[in-house]
């Protein structure tokens, strides 16, 4: 367990230094697309947790073979047009408790309490 | 025999004990037994001076809540404000919550002292209890062997006698799993009975908040304290309150019916079985009809409910982007959780979705419905809750052969119907709880038949 | 060059509070991160409140202004649409099945409206995200790519704001109550997509950009890809937004904490008879019933409350004259004013005393135009207004008088008239309505001016 999290630290850092990493352009997690020079047998070792997430799918197409169609049961119980009235929002004392906890969680954050993240790559180019 | 729930809470009412005292005692053990165990990740630093407050409010003669001077462990998948909801995970590791789960007000408003934040699987993606960033916890019932998952620490510290009552979560059998292995009681409520605000999602169709106590009383107060809907969520039933411990005296069970179908033996270790069986031998000593009731596709809940489970996680997961807190969940947490948002993320996708997200909700609706029919011809669905016994510490599983635990468990989360689990026996030490599944709202019946049990005792 | 053009319009509603969280929804008025709370952040654990009813109302309402079709007796999921970006606390955005299709907008159609939640406010300059504004609620409405030209789409994005105010359910425009991904092809080319449009004026210079564009590279017989792109206002250019074609797979499924929605025919029936008359129809029956022309209905029903003033007024004087009076000065006193007709603070009693002045000749158009704008500044009585202004009418002798005196003035500009120039006549009656201070009527003073030119001997 400690190889494996130290090898997917240097595919992390090489993939960072490639840019790939920027949370911004990145389509959802693309872990077989790890593998590298550095991490080869980090790619290994993720597509055995791959292949592993396969297992139960493969064993559920079998299982299945052989039961008829139905309703989804999407929730538990049924119901429909459960809403809130609009009306007076909540106080800004409400609030500011949750506020102070909020902006201490963050990573990066301006004296006006914006949160700061990643700047747009597209921004840059012209 | 330690002291019993409700003899703990008259004592600290009339003054006897003292509620800092049972603080200490508790904060006392943690320290002496918790390095081996690994049942807690947080302690409560305020957790002496909340007791202290309600002690002057018992010495002023104020009210105090049915729950005043307990000692509380939660699952660190539930938000208690200025504590850290690891879900022991690297993820949130320095998660500090900036908010209380809706129980937690709830427990707080009892008077419940919170010790600690329980030790668990990672994001609760486990059946063992040796998935934590923050290291395996010990089964005190049977050391050295797993006290199952993910509510792993819950279960152990109530177990151990740590503290007195625990919240956990069940979403494919996550509290009656490691009840059984511990050797004590675990109920998971009707879904929709208790608020998940504030519970951080592993299945948002599935989890419940729920119990692990050392006896029944324990169950019904911690149940009757966060049950009933709030207004603070979408997905509620409509039940304001609940109330159980006064109708828990009657301790025979006629008049009830009692399932069991022989498709458990198919799926569980003989060992285990057996003391199923005097289980149920005893139901029907009490009184109990013991009817058999068909489950023909029971074992298909399983692979439906990873498919289900895997898609939500992923859902549930995707505002873990290291942005606003914590770390980019896929960067630094374990295999088991990978594997699930992987799974969840591959099955998803537009082209498949028909294929396994829809047909396993399809195979939920088929699970639904033979429970729900089995329950029209019977009160409760009596059996085993774990198909094979606790594994040791450290043996090598593949992930087929852990999900295999939860062969039992997971209908009732595919049905929202209601489930505890109390200890029947044991095999060469180690515990075996009976499952006791009930309809939707039907607590009572549950209840009714683990006090009977445990009176027996 | 065939082009086509489409939108994606993310419109806010109007309520007080969020969608699924009950914070306050004025988030351009507070410090950041200020109107939040665990649900609007995307916090562990945190789950939606029920969906914002008055939000739901207002779709229903905006998609029958829109000529849609409500979708009946349908369950409707609220789903969540997953994707990676900093304005998006949870990962995913929330985000309904079609609730209305198939509508029409001035020859546009409308190919399906939705309820889904405004993200927070992510800057990609500075890096800076503001959750003030995430959970606001959002109505879309998406349309086919009927639009020919940029001018086309500016003109409808227009009237699409106006419609859209109508229901007066929608957050004014100010601020990005309004904004638009617009979708253009040109023949020969892919698709474009181009978001992080913040004005009907950026969506009109994004288009004309594009254009030049895709027309440029497939004059070079390059081809052009099926891409998004993002809007730069300050540099007036698109850029590349994303590097892949591909279409990204948003994952849809329905939230498990949000139970769905049906709308059944009764609650579709009890809104069409609450909302307010959709602009389209009252133009036909503000023609039919009032006699007036398309010209004159069309403005009219361009503001709803404008509409509600001409129907006040229409119902005390010539309902033909006060159509005329509509289209021409009055849309010329509040456009230079710079004020909607909501805005407006005098009453109908008081427009239709003006009006009534005009009609009994007791000033002229062109005073009354005067005693209008006095009026929209400072509401009072006509009557008031008129002896404020000073603008009693002329006598005959004071204007014989001061025709006289402009002739006797201006010797050259006669000479002028006179041998042809004319010109001249008209700087002669603007002297008169000068020295008379606008208290004459311009045509009559100009017939006087010439009589009276005539009669004098040359010299």
């Amino acid at each position: 367990m400690r190889l494996y999290s130290c090898l997917r630290q240097m595919a992390i850092l090489f993939h960072h230094l490639c840019g790939q990493f920027k949370k911004f352009d990145s389509q959802p997690f693309h872990m077989t697309a790890l593998i590298s020079t550095v991490g080869i047998r980090m790619g290994e070792k993720l597509k055995e947790i791959e292949r592993g997430a396969e297992e139960i799918i493969e064993n559920f197409i079998k299982s299945v073979e052989t039961l008829p169609e139905l309703k989804e049961t999407y929730y538990s119980q049924e119901a429909y047009n459960i809403m809130r009235p609009d009306g007076d929002p909540t106080q800004e004392t409400e609030r500011s408790e949750f506020r102070k906890r909020f902006i201490s969680n963050m990573p990066s954050t301006d004296d006006r309490g914006n949160l700061k993240v990643e700047v747009a790559r597209w921004t840059k180019e012209r | 025999m330690d002291q019993g729930t409700l003899e703990k809470l008259v004592e600290i009412r009339r003054g006897d004990l003292s509620a800092a005292d049972n603080v200490a005692s508790a904060l006392e053990l943690i320290k002496k037994r918790d390095k081996q165990i690994n049942s807690f990740i947080e302690l409560n630093p305020n957790a002496l001076a909340e007791a202290e407050a309600v002690d002057l409010k018992i010495k002023r003669g104020e009210k105090v809540g049915k729950l005043a001077g307990l000692t509380i462990g939660v699952k660190s998948n539930i938000n208690v404000t200025g504590l850290r909801a690891t879900c022991a995970s690297r993820a949130l590791e320095n998660y500090v919550s900036t908010y209380d789960a809706d129980v937690i007000k709830r427990v707080r408003a009892e008077d419940g002292i919170i010790i600690g934040m329980n030790n668990m699987d990672e994001f609760a993606c486990g059946s063992s209890g040796e998935t934590s960033a923050f290291g395996p916890t010990d089964n005190p019932a049977a050391p050295g062997h797993i006290p199952g998952g993910s509510s792993s620490g819950g279960a152990a510290a109530v177990a151990a006698r740590l503290c007195d009552i625990s919240l956990g979560s069940d979403t494919g059998g996550s509290i009656r799993n490691p009840a059984s292995h511990c050797g004590i009681i675990g109920f998971k409520p009707t879904y929709g009975l208790v608020p998940r605000q504030g519970l951080i999602d592993l299945g948002m169709s599935l989890d419940q908040i729920g119990t692990l106590s050392a006896d029944v009383a324990g169950t019904a107060l911690l149940l009757e304290t966060i049950a009933g809907k709030t207004g603070n969520e979408c997905i509620m039933l409509n039940v304001e309150k609940v109330s159980y411990s006064e109708k828990l005296e009657k301790h025979d069970l006629k008049g009830l019916r009692v399932g069991v179908s022989p498709k458990f033996s198919d799926l569980t270790d003989p060992d285990i079985m057996d003391i199923i069986h005097r289980g149920i031998e005893k139901l029907q000593d009490l009184g109990a009809e013991i009817v058999n009731v068909d489950l023909p596709n029971l074992e298909r809940g399983l692979s439906a409910y990873y498919l289900i489970v895997s898609v939500e996680f992923f859902s549930g997961t995707r505002k873990f982007d290291g942005r606003k807190y914590g770390k980019r969940i896929e960067d630094v947490c374990g295999e088991e959780v990978l594997r699930r948002i992987l799974r969840g993320r591959y099955i998803s996708q537009k082209e498949y979705r028909g294929k396994f997200y829809q047909r396993a909700l399809q195979i939920r609706t088929l699970i639904k419905r033979e429970l729900m029919a089995a329950l029209e011809k019977v009160d409760v669905i009596a059996g085993p809750t774990v198909p094979k016994l606790p594994h040791k510490l450290g043996s090598k599983l593949t992930p087929m052969e852990m999900y295999a635990y939860d062969y039992l468990t997971v209908p009732a989360n595919l049905a929202g119907i209601c489930a505890g689990v109390i200890k029947a026996g044991d095999v060469n030490g180690i515990p075996v709880g009976l499952q006791i599944q009930g309809r939707t709202l039907g607590e009572l019946d549950v209840l009714r038949v683990m006090r009977a049990l445990e009176a027996t005792e | 060059m065939k082009v086509k053009i489409g939108f994606e319009v993310h419109q806010q509603i109007d309520t007080k509070r969020k969608m699924y969280c009950n914070c306050p929804t004025n988030y351009q008025d507070v410090p950041p991160n200020t109107n939040v709370c665990p649900i609007c952040t995307g916090m562990p654990g945190a789950k939606p409140l029920p969906p914002n009813e008055r939000a739901v109302e207002a779709a229903i309402e905006i998609a029958l202004m829109l000529g849609c079709k409500i979708v009946n007796n349908q369950t409707i999921y609220i789903q969540r649409k997953h994707y990676d970006y900093p304005d998006l606390p949870s990962g995913y955005q929330r985000t309904s099945l079609p609730i209305a299709r198939d509508g029409e907008l001035h020859g546009v159609r409308i190919r399906e409206i939705h309820l889904e939640e405004d993200p927070g406010q992510y800057d990609p300059v500075t890096g800076n995200v503001d959750y003030n504004r995430s959970g606001v609620p959002l109505v879309e409405i998406v349309t086919e790519p009927d639009l020919k030209s940029p001018e086309e789409a500016r003109k409808f994005l227009r009237w699409l704001t106006r419609v859209l105010e109508y229901t007066g359910k929608v957050r004014p425009e100010a601020g990005g109550a309004m904004r638009t991904d617009v979708n253009i092809s040109l023949e020969g080319g892919g698709r474009v997509e181009v978001k992080n449009i913040n004005s009907v004026k950026g969506a009109y210079k994004a288009l004309k950009y594009e254009i030049i564009r895709q027309r440029d590279k497939l004059k070079r017989g390059l081809t052009v890809a099926r891409e998004t792109r993002a809007f730069l206002e300050s540099q007036m250019v698109t850029v590349p937004m994303r590097a892949k074609e591909m279409e990204e797979d948003y994952r849809y499924i329905p939230d498990p904490d949000i139970y769905p929605l049906i709308l059944d025919e009764e609650r579709v029936r009890a809104t069409q008879l609450r909302m307010a008359e959709p602009p389209h129809l009252r133009e036909k029956r503000l023609m039919e019933r009032y006699k007036i022309s398309h010209a004159s209905a069309e403005v009219i029903v361009s503001e709803r409350e404008l509409a509600d003033l001409y129907e006040a007024v229409a119902s005390e004087v010539d309902p033909r004259l006060a159509a005329a009076w509509f289209r021409t000065r009055l849309k010329k006193v509040l456009n230079y004013m710079k004020l909607k007709a909501a805005d407006i603070e005098f009453t109908p009693t008081q427009l239709a005393g003006l009006l009534r002045m005009v009609k009994d000749k007791r000033v002229t158009p062109e005073q009354g135009e005067l005693v209008l704008r006095e009026l929209a500044r400072n509401p009072a009585d006509p009557e008031e207004l008129l002896l404020k202004l000073g603008l009693v009418p002329l006598n005959k002798s004071e204007l014989e008088a001061a025709i006289a005196r402009v002739i006797e003035e201006n010797p050259k500009a006669i000479e002028d008239y006179r041998v042809g120039k004319k010109e001249a006549i008209n700087f002669l009656t603007g002297k008169v309505i000068e020295l008379t201070k606008g208290r004459a009527d311009p045509r009559e003073v100009t017939q006087q001016l010439i009589a009276k030119i005539k009669q004098k001997p040359s010299g």
